[in-house]
């Protein structure tokens, strides 16, 4: 995975740095989760087909992250990736489910793709199908009110085809996730609604491997500790680089920590 | 009008096996007997509107038909976000049932009437709106939303309404002449209809015969040359803020076309309902009663 985890890095930098784009924090943040389920977790090919399983991203501003990663699996090709954030261009920084049949949801506002995931889970369950439904929410994201109406009724619904992943990384668009609201204990919540949950290191992908596979009766919710940033040493747990844009000096200085 | 459309949900339930009902902890008894002959096709979610439009969402994404059923504010107003971004962004073909429309639910309070729901759906391309005037038309909407790719908004009164079509013979995707007369025209939606009666009294007592046309459809694609070059005085109806719903429509649809009519629209004044009373209380107070539009009609054939 190292290997494919540097590459994809590499191309958010270069998507980051040809566009102007911010959010290349945000991206770097949730790579290796994103990567390991498409490459290691997830049933899904080209072309699409009905029994593929599902990844949302739910804090869409990562969406170079969803990206690169497609572009890594062949979903995306280079001209789609190069047309990123582009006058007359292929893909928005925030998610358009009509750019790609590997899109799943347009998505961009915070706390829509948990409810979204719920009703694709709970569809595959009455039609007692076996896909099975990932979605990637952000820790600040955990602060909008439609995350918890959903983490409320996901498990009266019986969907233990739904996993959730929350990418915490601690610092938000403005301060920190812990500082700003009661986040903690946020394992202990997560368990309160009736989710079967996990806390692990989401940049270990082996870790994010074996625990999305663990059948459970119950969703799933997957509290991953991450650092903004991650694989950049100037850019892990800054604050700016949630929104700061990488100039030709910072891309080619990241890239060399990244051989 | 809910009745007919609960039954018409039922018809359709027992052949589609994807059609789906989230009813958001509201209809009392109307859902009764469905969920019980339905149960794996019907959820009460409880009260968590932006979580029930997103499922709903996600619903049509993997095939399923969603209906979402709740009192109308809570349909369109709640999870407006959620409408926007989840359905009609993503264009599903997703049914929302808004029941009381307009005033019906007087003296509920403000937080319960829906006079700008016209008004926020017609921001969200991709969206049918329907505004049925009787169960005809209530169940010839439900049958166009459920044969639609689209997403659909369907706005009902509530239950026991008049039937004031003959037959079934009807299209609701263009305004329905209910009565012919030669000195203007007025289009109503919804409940309003019921002071049409009255209204068409008074206005024959002076010798005026309008000519009353529904619209069930508000996002009609029909050309509305075609009956508009007929009439010099143009009037809209509607339980609805004056600004934002079907006369504002029709007015920005003559602005654009090659029409030279002004339109004169009767709608709920736009500020906050804090006047405490019924539906037909509230309509005298606003001024679009059959006896308040009565004069208004006078006036402005008398002055033009």
């Amino acid at each position: 995975m190292k290997n494919i985890t540097t590459n994809i890095r590499k191309t958010i930098l270069n998507m980051a740095n040809a566009s102007g784009s911010p959010h290349i924090g945000s991206a770097l943040s949730c790579t290796d989760i994103i990567s390991t389920l498409y490459f290691k977790v997830m049933n899904i090919s080209k072309p699409i087909s009905n029994d593929r399983d599902y990844f949302l991203l739910s804090k869409a501003h990562s969406a170079m992250a969803l990206y690169g990663t497609l572009y890594e699996k062949d979903f995306l090709d280079k001209k789609t990736i190069e047309g990123y954030y582009q006058n007359g261009g292929t893909l928005p920084a925030h998610t358009d489910r009509d750019t790609s049949d590997f899109i799943e949801i347009s998505a961009g506002s915070l706390g829509h793709g948990l409810p979204i995931a719920l009703g694709i889970a709970n569809s595959i369950k009455l039609k007692n199908e076996s896909n099975k439904v990932f979605v990637l929410l952000g820790d600040g994201e955990m602060q909008e009110g439609s995350v918890w109406e959903a983490a409320m009724l996901a498990p009266k619904l019986g969907v233990d085809n739904l996993t959730i992943f929350i990418d915490h990384n601690n610092l938000q668009g403005y301060g920190r996730a812990t500082e700003l609201v009661e986040f903690y204990p946020v394992k202990e919540k997560w368990e309160s609604f009736g989710w079967e949950t996990y806390v692990i290191d989401g940049h270990d992908c082996k870790e994010i491997e074996r625990v999305s596979k663990i059948q459970s009766s119950k969703p799933k919710a997957i509290i991953c500790n991450t650092t903004k940033g991650k694989g950049v040493s100037f850019m892990e747990d800054e604050l700016i680089w949630h929104y700061f844009i990488v100039t030709d000096e910072i891309k080619e200085q990241a890239l060399k920590e990244l051989i | 009008m809910r009745n007919t459309i609960a039954n018409e949900i039922i018809k359709k339930a027992q052949k589609d096996k994807n059609l789906f009902l989230i009813a958001g902890d509201a209809g009392l008894r109307v859902w009764d007997e469905y969920k019980v002959d339905f149960p794996n096709q019907y959820l009460n979610p409880g009260v968590n509107e932006q979580c029930d439009i997103g499922l709903a969402a996600g619903m049509a994404l993997r095939g399923h038909k969603p209906i979402f059923y709740n009192i109308a504010p809570f349909v369109i107003m709640r999870p407006y976000e959620q409408v926007r971004n989840d359905i009609c962004y993503q264009n599903l073909p997703v049914i929302l049932i808004g029941t009381g429309s307009g005033l019906t639910y007087a003296p509920a309070g403000m937080t319960h009437y829906a006079i700008e729901d016209i008004a926020l759906g017609l921001t969200m391309p991709n969206l049918d709106i329907f505004s049925p005037a009787d169960p005809i038309e209530a169940k010839k909407c439900f049958e166009y939303a459920y044969n639609s790719s689209k997403p659909s908004y369907i706005r009902v009164p509530k239950a026991g309404e008049e039937t004031i079509h003959k037959n079934e013979d009807i299209d609701i995707t263009q305004p329905i002449i209910i009565k012919e007369g030669k000195d203007g025209i007025l289009f109503v939606h919804s409940s309003m209809i019921d002071e049409i009666s009255t209204l068409d009294d008074l206005l024959q007592k002076n010798n005026i015969n309008l000519t009353f046309a529904t619209v069930p459809m508000i996002t009609t694609k029909y050309k509305f040359e075609k009956i508009l070059n007929d009439f010099n005085h143009i009037f809209t109806l509607e339980e609805h803020y004056e600004n934002g719903g079907f006369g504002s429509l029709l007015t920005n649809y003559i602005n654009n076309s090659d029409l030279c009519k002004k339109i004169i629209k009767f709608g709920i004044k736009n500020e906050y309902i804090h006047k405490i009373g019924n539906r037909d209380y509230l309509r005298k107070y606003y001024e679009i009663d059959a006896t308040s539009v009565y004069k208004k009609i006078i006036k402005r054939i008398k002055k033009c």
